[in-house]
């Protein structure tokens, strides 16, 4: 009778096991297949979103040099540095290219962001959202060209560190200018030159 | 040995510099049209170069001079100054070319003399490119008529293949007037509409886009030389031309020729004679027509002219005799509503007028009684007849109306004759009418209602007319004109030609020739 009872009880053991196993190994076959379906961000290539920001960031000059009365305050901005040597640049790798795109990005998305609260000017408030958006966008392309880079926190609040790689402006229209050389610049070199992008052509 | 490699560096060394001094000196020529600037500024390659004149007549030490320039708030970083005499315009320009050129930033150059600053400029050096024109330009003959294939290859330049625009101009030999293509990026280009068997000047130059880079035009390539293809009329297309245009021809005759006839009938038609409908007149009688008349006398032809040579009978209803000779009585159709209106007619008369009318009547005296009352239409108004208020219908024609400047109450539009009666006349003078419709003025009898005319007028119309006060009983009437001699033997009754309908009494009119038209309502009356 105990031995029916034990056989019984390791039976149910046995049986519950298994299904457990069972399932687990269904889970892990799927993971496997959603891992190996994922396949990675097609890279987005086209130089001409990058050149439609660039437009878009000039609008904004465009519209800041005509702005009458709630144009913002004049405050201090941290922003990259957008200055590109090309010998210098083309010395660098691509990561580090990458990473100081990045950096920059999330730079000017912070400075931006700061600017529109002091903009009451309702065009000037609607080219600055646009470009901020186009900042994210430009994180996007950047995702998507697979450069593995750190991915770099947007930092919090307004007390960078002033480091090497940042300048300080006092106003918004050089924000804007730097905003402008910077897409211009780094980002346009890194994006033409991404190995992702070159694969797709050659 | 080292001595000859020395030389043939140097020598490379000369050859480089000298066309890159061309390069220079040819980009230095065409920027010193730019007089915006004081200094001028553009980037060849990768370098950005600086150059200003020399103001005026000195000693010609570029040493004097000092270039500075910084960016991004670092400092001031100098740069050695060069001097370069341009052969064509006979002028010397000093230029600075940096050796580390920043992009995407603002620079700031600046030039001294003696401690004391000269210019300042500050500038973007990507905003500044001035590019080397495009290289291996080809024109080739494409083949077809017209055309030409337009290819080149961009100047060697890195990140800035895609953001390049070019133009291409071209025109025929020996001709200066141009045409110009703008075309993006593409470095191949096919020009149309060109002309046959002819040869073409070819160049092209090229800029950046400005969207990331900005710059000057570049110089114009050498000329390139390429004649189109003779144009030539297709053998095989001229060959199909004919064969269609003879197929057509031969179509066009054949359907002439079967429809000639019906063709000719529409462009030259017979002058229509009217021998069809005198059968023989011209055949057997020679144009003889009083013998073929007497000959054709049974025909349905000579009849019905036999028709119309009388006079249509005119059927008049009488409604007041004035006792003349039988004239009115032959006419009259209806008795009663005579009668009637006899009967009414002595209840309400005026004398005057009633005893001149019982008087027995001739001609002469009737043409008098005429003429006075022509004279007085007042009296008129206070007859008998129009006192009487039976329904009348009044008609006259409406040209005669114009004639009058009274206004006949006729034409007062109805409802102001409804509201001047009144309101128990209308139902006391009620006689058995039918259809009796009323005028209203402008010859059209419009309602369907008796009515009565407590006071209107009767204005004597011009003569030629008369109008008659029918007193309907619903019988439909058919009044012809009358002419004035037939107006004096009836009398003075006002006689009315009206044409309308009346589905009730059809049979009182069996006259033939007489139509009874129906639904229009219209009536024309005479008037006197």
């Amino acid at each position: 009778m105990g031995s029916v009872a034990e056989r019984s009880k390791a039976l149910d053991l046995g049986s519950s096991l298994s299904g457990g196993v069972g399932l687990v190994s269904v889970l892990m076959v799927f993971v496997w297949l959603g891992e190996n379906q994922v396949s990675p961000l097609r890279p987005i290539c086209d130089l001409r979103v990058l050149d439609h920001f660039v437009r878009e960031a000039r609008d904004s000059e465009v519209i800041m040099r005509g702005c009458r009365g709630g144009c913002g305050v004049m405050k201090s901005y941290f922003v990259p540095l957008t200055s590109v040597d090309f010998a210098v640049w083309e010395h660098t790798d691509v990561h580090g290219q990458a990473v100081e795109v990045q950096t920059g990005l999330s730079l000017l998305d912070q400075a931006l962001n700061n600017a529109m609260k002091t903009v009451s000017n309702s065009p000037l408030a609607s080219a600055l959202e646009n470009n901020i958006s186009n900042i994210h966008s430009l994180g996007q392309i950047l995702h998507s060209l697979d450069l593995q880079q750190a991915r770099s926190t947007v930092l919090p609040d307004d007390s960078v560190p002033a480091s090497a790689q940042t300048q300080e402006v006092s106003s918004l229209p050089e924000l804007l200018q730097v905003q402008s050389s910077f897409l211009r610049g780094k980002v346009r070199l890194l994006l033409s030159a991404a190995p992702a992008c070159q694969r797709q052509n050659s | 040995m080292r001595n000859d490699r020395l030389k043939i560096v140097f020598v490379l060394c000369l050859a480089f510099v000298s066309t890159g001094g061309q390069h220079l000196e040819s980009k230095v020529a065409q920027l010193l049209q730019d007089k915006a600037e004081d200094i001028k500024c553009f980037v060849e390659g990768k370098d950005l170069t600086c150059f200003w004149e020399e103001e005026e007549e000195r000693n010609n030490l570029h040493d004097q001079y000092t270039f500075t320039y910084s960016y991004e708030n670092k400092k001031k970083m100098a740069c050695v100054v060069s001097s370069l005499s341009l052969l064509a315009s006979n002028k010397t320009v000093f230029f600075c070319k940096l050796p580390k050129t920043p992009f995407f930033t603002t620079l700031v150059v600046q030039v001294y003399r003696d401690a004391q600053m000269l210019y300042s400029r500050s500038l973007n050096a990507e905003n500044f490119l001035f590019l080397d024109p495009p290289r291996n330009l080809t024109v080739t003959n494409s083949g077809k008529e017209g055309q030409l294939n337009v290819s080149w290859l961009p100047p060697p330049l890195k990140y800035m293949d895609d953001s390049l625009i070019y133009e291409v101009r071209y025109a025929m030999e020996g001709s200066n007037m141009g045409k110009v293509e703008v075309i993006k990026v593409s470095t191949m280009l096919v020009l149309l509409g060109l002309q046959s068997d002819t040869r073409y000047k070819v160049w092209v130059r090229v800029k950046p886009d400005g969207v990331a880079y900005k710059g000057y035009w570049s110089a114009w390539t050498e000329p390139v030389f390429g004649v189109t293809p003779p144009g030539d009329m297709d053998p095989l297309i001229v060959v199909l031309v004919l064969f269609i245009g003879l197929i057509l021809c031969l179509l066009s005759l054949t359907v002439i020729l079967s429809h000639h006839k019906f063709l000719l009938k529409k462009l030259w038609p017979d002058i229509p004679t009217p021998e069809h409908k005198f059968p023989g007149l011209f055949t057997v009688y020679k144009g003889d027509f009083k013998e073929w008349m007497s000959q054709n006398n049974g025909s349905i032809w000579g009849r019905s002219v036999h028709v119309y040579a009388e006079e249509l009978p005119s059927p008049l209803e009488v409604l007041s005799e004035v006792s003349l000779t039988g004239h009115a009585t032959s006419q009259r159709e209806e008795r009663k509503p005579v009668e009637e209106e006899e009967e009414k007619e002595s209840e309400r008369s005026d004398s005057r007028l009633t005893d001149r009318w019982r008087e027995p009547p001739h001609a002469h005296w009737l043409m008098e009684q005429l003429r006075a009352l022509q004279d007085n239409p007042e009296s008129l108004s206070q007859s008998s007849l129009l006192q009487s208020h039976d329904t009348y219908v009044t008609l006259n024609q409406g040209d005669n109306e114009r004639q009058d400047d009274d206004v006949f109450e006729e034409t007062v539009p109805l409802q102001t004759l409804f509201t001047t009666a009144g309101t128990s006349s209308l139902s006391t003078s009620r006689s058995d009418l039918g259809s009796l419709q009323q005028s209203s003025g402008s010859g059209r009898l419009s309602s369907q209602s008796s009515f009565e005319y407590p006071n209107h007028t009767w204005p004597p119309k011009g003569p030629g007319y008369a109008y008659m006060a029918v007193a309907d009983s619903g019988v439909s009437m058919d009044y012809s004109p009358m002419s004035s001699s037939r107006i004096a033997e009836l009398g003075k009754h006002r006689m009315y030609t009206n044409d309308y309908k009346n589905d009730i009494f059809p049979h009182k009119w069996p006259l033939s020739g007489q139509h009874i038209k129906s639904g229009s309502g219209s009536c024309t009356g005479t008037v006197w």
